[in-house]
């Protein structure tokens, strides 16, 4: 697959819709309309990040694009909102990994202040006292963890970890800005063996790396990690981040691949062993606002507060979209950036998606199991194990992840499994005031928390009482590596995935649209056959965190696949 | 002096015997070095308690190649086989009884679910459309992704063949090999025995559960069964497993292969980077043209290799391919038949295979156990009753019960103090389980034999008593069987050949490795390889 690197320049003058789709919609399928029908070559669902990306790069080629919101504020998951009056980052707190071509393509640079401090994790052991840093410079991590018992062996299994990790990590670094390959190309016998053996993919790289990655993909991220390190808490410390977001645990097969993901290094990446810690000044708003103004700019028209009904079509093609408000908007070509079980099982009948489509697609996995927890404090709190306060500034600075071993989080993940909360749940805290202290403007502090694992699907339901017991079971975490943090709480707020699911409509509540692993990846994410933002609908293309790359605030998948419509466009056109 | 060989084998289990089996049917003099005093590595009949005869370690034969069968003529070595009809699954609200006739199955199976009836046939032709299409590569060596592009038009034809299938087959084929058991068969089913059942497909001998991705591998690698042509039929050997070692050994022999037991090796003799012979634990050498190891990864490069005589980076690849043994077996001598509480009439239920699967969530309970070091408090059973078909395996009226017990993982908690201390425990834990659903069932034991993980790995000689002599996992099948660049036979010391289950296309009673190692060793002494 030869990665796509850059948006074609000129774009097409005319777009020509099939006769079929300039037809009205079916009328029994949409309420009449209250005025006249507003008209658009693309409606692009959802305005988060990657909507507001793919609205940008078609409006940037030249294609009449109307983006439709259903929340009042744009932002999807990545959002800024408040606390007890104050700006937060409501879901992600970091904007790592977005891609730099696309602030490239977008001409992003200068409008949003990113800052990647050195300490990218801070990781203080819940029972021992001790804490390990993951700093941005791998020698300086090595240099401290040399210090543990057994520290010089941990150390040099680090930096060989994270060695290979930032080389297997620039050959995913292509394939994220790539379509995933067609399986079908395969013609000739000299394709199939370019294609099925994934050798083409593969230059550029080393034998060796070559003949990792295939091991690594399906591997449980415990696994791939335990090879280079043996150290309980370091190993657990890595692996997480195959699991963060998802219903899995560390020793889940598959989990390699979202680690590897999550470590892509290259064109201004730099993942490696510790991942990338990258927070928007502003929180992750002020992107969304950048990305929303580059949008704009090139003649995309976004509406707020707009939400969809359903995708209307006939005979198999688009026809565009109704909205709740009994408006229509008449498209031959429509982009949904949500969930993939709310647009092909929820906006769309059995007779456009088929059953045997709807039957593989309702069991894809998408329980979510992650909440979120903002806490406003009145004071930066004290972890003891980050050194004096002078060092704790520096240290606190990252994410800093609260977790013991990989057997902990497995049983962490166990409870979930069926319909119960951790007992223990494992917290991924940002304090993004001490980065950002514009964000109160005074001594108070912004605490903002991953809290997992906590199904979607709770025995008794999201209670208040069960609210209250997941948040103070976060907070008694908290409180075992930042003692007295409780006394300090101010406001706290709670997104459980059932508010995900009731409050930004992703199905399942969960995170990432549907679970990331090497069971639901590249082109078979969400489902072998609409892997590659296609569908069986003419004219319908799905984007969004279920699509590939999968999650995170990459804005790939809007990318990907509006650079899959332009190109399906400007064919159409000639 | 000692004899010299053209072929040392060095382990006597089934496929130890096929190899041998292969290189002496082509001419070779070949000799096959077993360390126990019995023939069969882990495809055995003891007995164990006198007078009842066990298939010790395994239990049925699923995938057993019929080239094999054909080619090495073991019909005419003593091998029957009678079909081994059906599953029962005992529930708490009934049962599942499924049986060879179809209408008979999607009336048992609409009493649980009417969906799950009319999903089965769609269910049964993706499974076999999938199955037809992977099954060549099973008798294929495992082409390597940097080796020679002559191995990968081997493939072309699979290639060809996969652009060629419908869409729904290849999106189960994708889902069978990157997802888990459960999630696959959820396409189809919801009902709780049915799914509990057929998910076990994906788990035995691995330490993952039925919700873990990478369990489809293992479900999609126990469908390659095929007897006598028909998909997914497990077979039961008349006179138990070691009836199939006993016949491929007897097929040996009458090529002209030596077979010697009590004949531990230990080590092998290399000059240079090349393969010479074997020394045993007597002390004597054997010297030999070609060694070919049947033992497992680790035996075979760890303990029977001197230090320092393979490439570093090998032996770190090996170091790091995964066993982590995690079931039991546990046989039982009965004076009668069990009666299950929830059965039909007769006791045609007791034909098959009983498998004590209730439902997804018990089966994923008894892994989480395992995850954390515990044997599973209710652990998964697979039961068998070979005196039901072939009543020599035991005293006239009397029956043999045999159950494949998961999980019991090799790496047990510290508070365990070792599966030794826990072992009698285990083998009550057992019979309660069984005695949930057939209450009579403690009261009809004559006598037991339980092998822990632990069992298996000193007597059999499985590391961490892995059954497929290392895990059925993505990472660890075909061009990364054992070790990525090295998965067709052959090793890093010349002359010496990796023929086990640890190689492609791995374990089971299915003679492959064996096969296709001892044919790669043709070619290459014909100068093909």
């Amino acid at each position: 697959m030869a990665p796509k690197k850059s948006v074609p320049k000129a774009a097409p003058k005319t777009l020509k819709a099939s006769t079929k789709a300039e037809l009205p919609p079916k009328v029994q399928k949409v309420p009449r309309a209250a005025k006249p029908a507003a008209t658009a070559d693309v409606v692009v669902i959802g305005g988060g990040h990657n909507g507001l990306v793919a609205a940008a790069y078609l409006a940037r080629a030249g294609i009449k694009t109307i983006l439709v919101e259903a929340r009042t504020e744009l932002g999807g998951m990545a959002l800024t909102g408040d606390v007890d009056g104050v700006r937060a980052p409501m879901l992600s707190h970091t904007v790592g990994r977005f891609r730099p071509r696309v602030a490239r393509d977008l001409g992003l640079q200068g409008k949003v202040k990113l800052v990647e401090p050195e300490a990218r994790n801070f990781a203080p052991h819940p029972t021992n006292g001790t804490a390990i840093t993951l700093w941005r410079d791998a020698k300086r991590t090595a240099a401290e963890l040399a210090t543990r018992p057994n520290g010089e062996r941990v150390a040099a299994g680090y930096l060989k970890l994270d060695g290979r990790m930032r080389r297997v990590g620039a050959y995913f670094e292509k394939v994220l800005d790539g379509i995933p390959p067609d399986l079908d190309g395969g013609k000739s016998v000299a394709e199939l063996l370019a294609g099925f053996a994934f050798r083409a993919p593969f230059s550029g790289l080393e034998e060796g790396d070559g003949r990792e990655i295939l091991r690594m993909l399906p591997m449980s991220a415990s696994d791939l990690v335990n090879e280079y390190i043996n150290d309980e808490h370091l190993e657990a410390l890595i692996s997480w981040r195959g699991s963060r977001y998802n219903a899995s645990g560390p020793i889940s097969p598959g989990t390699g691949a979202t680690l590897l993901f999550d470590s892509i290094t290259g064109d201004g990446a730099d993942g490696g062993a510790s991942g990338e810690t990258v927070v928007a000044i502003g929180g992750p708003g002020a992107l969304i606002s950048a990305i929303a103004d580059a949008a704009r700019g090139f003649g995309a028209e976004i509406r707020t507060g707009a939400q969809v009904t359903a995708i209307t079509e006939r005979d198999g093609r688009v026809t565009g979209v109704a909205l709740a408000s009994g408006e229509e908007i008449i498209a031959p070509y429509v982009l949904s950036t949500l969930d993939p079980k709310s647009t092909l099982l929820n906006l769309l009948g059995v007779e456009a998606t088929g059953p045997e489509l709807r039957r593989r697609l309702r069991a894809t996995r998408n329980t979510g199991v992650t909440a979120k927890l903002n806490i406003l404090l009145d004071q930066l709190p004290v972890f003891p194990s980050a050194g004096s306060a002078a060092e704790q500034e520096v240290r606190l600075r990252g994410r800093i992840t609260i977790l013991s071993d990989t057997l902990g989080i497995e049983r962490a993940f166990d409870s979930s499994k069926y319909g119960e909360m951790s007992d223990v749940p494992v917290v991924e805290a940002m304090i993004p005031t001490l980065i950002d202290p514009s964000l109160t403007n005074d001594k108070r502090h912004l605490l903002s928390a991953v809290v997992q694992y906590a199904p979607v699907d709770l025995k008794g339901g999201w209670t208040a009482d069960a609210r209250k017991t997941l948040a103070d079971r976060a907070v008694a975490v908290l409180e075992s590596v930042a003692p007295g943090i409780s006394s300090h709480i101010v406001a706290r707020q709670l997104i459980t995935p059932a508010d995900l699911q009731s409050d930004w409509g992703a199905t399942g509540g969960h995170a990432m649209h549907v679970n990331e692993g090497f069971d639901q990846f590249a082109q078979w994410r969400p489902l072998y056959g609409i892997g590659r933002y296609e569908t069986p609908i003419d004219g319908l293309f799905l984007s969004g965190a279920g699509t590939h790359p999968g999650g995170g605030v990459t804005g790939a998948p809007g990318a990907n696949a509006a650079e899959k419509l332009i190109r399906h466009l400007r064919r159409a056109a000639e | 002096m000692a004899e010299r060989y053209d072929a040392i084998v060095v382990g006597g289990g089934h496929n130890g015997l096929t190899s041998a089996a292969y290189l002496a049917k082509a001419g070779l003099k070949v000799i096959v070095l077993e360390r126990r005093s019995v023939l069969g590595g882990a495809t055995l009949t003891e007995s164990p308690v006198p007078g009842y005869k066990f298939s010790v370690a395994s239990y049925l034969v699923s995938l057993l190649r019929p080239q094999v069968i054909r080619e090495l003529d073991l019909a005419k070595h003593g091998l029957q086989m009678a079909p081994s009809v059906g599953t029962y699954t005992p529930h708490w609200d009934g049962y599942l009884d499924r049986r060879t006739d179809h209408a008979d199955t999607i009336r048992e199976i609409r009493k649980w679910s009417h969906r799950d009836a009319d999903n089965y046939d769609d269910f049964k032709q993706t499974v076999t459309d999938i199955t037809r299409f992977i099954r060549p590569a099973v008798d294929m060596p495992a082409p390597d992704p940097y080796g020679d592009p002559k191995e990968w038009l081997e493939y072309a034809g699979l290639a060809k063949e996969f652009g060629h299938l419908p869409l729904r087959t290849k999106g189960a084929l994708l889902d069978l090999i990157t997802g888990s058991a459960y999630d696959f068969l959820r396409r189809w089913f919801e009902g709780e025995p049915l799914i509990g059942t057929m998910s076990a497909s994906g788990i035995i001998g691995t330490f993952l559960g039925i919700k873990s991705p990478g369990t489809g591998m293992v479900f999609l690698h126990h469908y390659f069964g095929e007897i006598d042509g028909s998909f997914r039929e497990w077979a039961l050997p008349q006179g138990g497993t070691g009836a199939v070692a006993a016949a491929i050994a007897s097929a040996a022999q009458s090529f002209g292969a030596i077979t010697r037991t009590d004949a531990p090796v230990k080590q092998v003799l290399l000059r240079g980077d090349k393969a010479i012979g074997v020394v045993l634990e007597s002390g004597e050498e054997v010297y030999g043209d070609t060694i070919v190891s049947a033992a497992d990864a680790k035996h075979t490069f760890i303990d029977m290799l001197p230090a320092g005589s393979l490439p570093t980076d090998f032996e770190t690849a090996i170091r790091n391919f995964k066993f982590r043994g995690s079931s039991a077996k546990v046989n039982f001598a009965l004076d009668g038949l069990p009666t299950f509480t929830a059965a039909p009439p007769g006791n045609g239920h007791l034909l098959g295979t009983v498998s004590i699967s209730p439902s997804p969530n018990y089966m994923e309970r008894a892994y989480d156990d395992a995850k954390h070091g515990h044997p599973s408090k209710r652990p998964f059973l697979d039961m068998l009753i070979p005196t039901m078909t072939d009543p020599t395996m035991a005293p006239p009226g009397k029956h043999v019960a045999t159950a494949f017990v998961q999980y019991a993982p090799h790496k047990l908690a510290p508070e365990h103090g070792g599966w030794d201390n826990i072992k009698e425990q285990f083998g009550d834990l057992v019979v309660d389980t069984i005695s949930e659903f057939a209450p009579d069932f403690r009261d009809k034991i004559v006598g037991r034999q339980i092998m822990t993980p632990l069992d298996l790995e000193r007597t059999i000689g499985l590391t961490e008593g892995n059954i497929f002599q290392g895990e059925i996992l993505v990472q660890q099948m075909a061009f990364n069987r054992p070790v990525s660049g090295w998965s067709r036979y052959k090793t890093p010391i010349r002359d010496y050949w990796l023929a086990s289950s640890s190689a492609h296309p791995g374990g089971g009673i299915m003679g492959a490795p064996g096969r296709l190692a001892a044919l790669e060793i043709l070619k290459s002494k014909r100068g093909e390889a």
